[in-house]
């Protein structure tokens, strides 16, 4: 099926779960949805369109909110999902009951960012040590890295 | 008895620091958990400080084995966010940058596929026929591994016409070489009795687990991004998916040999249709605000990079996903009921390469139910220690031979 067609489809089978709909550049299209239509929306494009890999989840900071895209492809198309969430309360849902392979990206926003996978099946840490401080997330945009002060053993 | 046991982290014929611990019901994993992490070196982070000409050789030094694939990724990303269209040539020399890269991949797995299986031989061939390759490479870029090729808009150096002509020579070589192994791995009855049936990944686990590239080919799915989605010039090429529905490691190897076979096509196809004219074109500096998702199939399979731009010289995020990743899953659903001895085979079947480790052991007392790390010294120290106190006079131990 062509992306335009796929469009088509979505827009007039699933419009109550897209708040919006493009395609933006040949083979891309770009959803848009609520946190809570994410699972239901996901498995209907799995059901109807076999779009069931998830190339990887990205994480992007905005600032007042954090945005969390779900990169899915099947044999010809590419579709990103987005869904936002604000930054004084981030949470979003697991996709792992759709997708169990998305569990090591989920882990790793977790991680990177600090948002909360609600109903996550396997919440630890992923790529941060052990003795990593808590409430400190990377990849946010206000986190800094200072290098700390090298003081040479018996130096002056 | 349940037995846990800890692999890596560290290890010397490790490619990567990877720990995994495993629960174990005599021989039989039963069950397997991944701790990553160990090499991370912040790259995602230290991406939006760079300029977009610096991150190209950021992306490179992502990965060693296949360094082109991620600056192709980034790069042909970055093209589309700065709607460039790249010299035509550029693009033929970058994919056959890309295929040589996927032959001396393919052929160092076959060897550490031998050697893992416990045919020494076969890694001494492919290694040996891995040289032509890298010797290739050195002469195009001037570099062995890092080969620095891309650039905004085509690649950094030509090829020239005594170039082409070696390189086609040293590809009826190989050719007959990997015939060879071909033949091999379907006919050496030691070699496939090794590798049959083990690391089972089914059809329904590959797609669910979000498997990708050889892994997923050799579990019966023709998914391959050169295919699926076309970049550079592979929708001008004609070419074969290489599938195997063994769904083992067999399978696997006889997928990435089949590829070898049919990159050595690709890349008689592009020596012989190289287009006169520029290999690069002028690039802007800024990029406009816009967001790309760029797929490229590395030798491991899908990787991807999702690139964010702000209307500066620095991209606004950059979010990278090496095939490797997306294997893990797959490879905890591999391991489960395996039997013990066939660990470094099947992570090596991934291609990440990981030997059988020695280094570090936790020993889980059943009873006390304690448990402490050792490290291989001291297991061997503790050895000795016990062989020394056992009296051989005293115990009769009849000699078995």
């Amino acid at each position: 099926m062509n992306p335009e067609a796929m469009l088509e489809k979505i827009a007039a089978e699933a419009g109550d779960k897209v708040l919006e709909a493009t395609l933006s550049v040949p083979r891309r299209i770009q959803l848009k949805t609520q946190p809570s239509q994410l699972n239901p929306l996901l498995a209907y494009l799995k059901e109807a369109f076999g779009l069931a890999h998830l190339g990887t989840i990205s994480g992007v900071d905005l600032g007042e909110n954090f945005e969390v895209i779900y990169h899915l492809s099947n044999a010809d198309t590419t579709v990103n999902v987005r869904i936002l969430t604000p930054r004084r309360d981030p949470r979003i849902p697991s996709v792992c009951g759709v997708i169990p392979g998305a569990i090591l990206y989920e882990r790793e926003l977790q991680d990177m960012f600090g948002l909360v996978v609600e109903d996550i099946p396997d919440g630890r840490r992923l790529l941060l040590c052990d003795d990593w401080p808590e409430g400190q997330y990377p990849l946010r945009k206000d986190w800094k890295f200072e290098r700390p002060a090298e003081i040479i053993p018996g130096g002056k | 008895m349940e037995y846990k046991v800890s692999l890596g982290p560290q290890h010397p014929a490790l490619h990567e620091a990877v720990s995994l611990r495993m629960t174990l019901d005599g021989e039989v994993i039963r069950d397997a958990d991944l701790k990553l992490g160990y090499s991370h070196r912040g790259i995602e982070k230290l991406a939006e400080e760079r300029s977009y000409i610096q991150n190209i050789y950021l992306t490179e030094r992502i990965c060693g084995i296949c360094s082109h694939s991620h600056t192709t990724c980034f790069t042909q990303g970055v093209e589309q966010l700065m709607e460039l269209v790249p010299a035509r040539r550029g693009l033929y020399i970058r994919t056959i940058i890309a295929e040589l890269e996927r032959v001396h991949s393919h052929l160092l797995w076959l060897g550490v596929a031998g050697q893992e299986a416990g045919f020494e031989s076969f890694f001494m061939y492919t290694w040996r026929d891995r040289e032509v390759i890298m010797d290739i490479l050195e002469w195009i870029s001037g570099n062995r591994v890092h080969y620095a090729m891309n650039i905004f808009g085509g690649v950094r150096r030509d090829i020239d016409e005594l170039q082409r002509k070696k390189i086609l020579d040293s590809l009826e070589l190989l050719k007959k070489r990997t015939d060879y192994y071909l033949n091999l791995a379907a006919s050496e009855p030691t070699f496939v009795g090794r590798l049959a049936g083990v690391g089972k990944l089914s059809r329904e686990d590959a797609i669910a687990l979000c498997a990708v590239g050889p892994t997923l080919r050799a579990s019966g799915i023709a998914s391959d991004v050169r295919r699926d989605d076309p970049y550079a010039v592979y929708s001008e090429m004609p070419f074969e998916v290489a599938t195997a529905d063994s769904c083992d490691v067999l399978g696997r190897a006889v997928v990435r040999i089949k590829e070898l076979i049919s990159s050595y096509a690709m890349l008689e196809f592009l020596l012989k249709n190289l287009p006169e004219g520029p290999f690069k074109v002028k690039a802007p500096r800024k990029v406009k605000p816009n967001e790309v998702y760029s797929r490229y199939e590395a030798p491991r399979g899908e990787n991807v990079h999702y690139i964010k731009s702000n209307g500066s010289d620095k991209p606004e995020r950059l979010k990278v996903r090496a095939p490797t990743l997306a294997n893990y899953a797959a490879t905890i659903a591999m391991l489960k009921n395996g039997f013990i001895a066939d660990i470094p085979l099947i992570f090596a079947a991934i291609d990440p390469c990981i030997c059988c480790a020695e280094r570090l052991v936790q020993l889980d007392d059943g009873r006390r139910g304690d448990s402490r790390v050792l490290s291989f010294s001291q297991l061997r120290a503790m050895a000795n220690e016990r062989a020394k106190k056992i009296d051989f006079k005293k115990r009769k131990i009849a000699w078995p031979f």
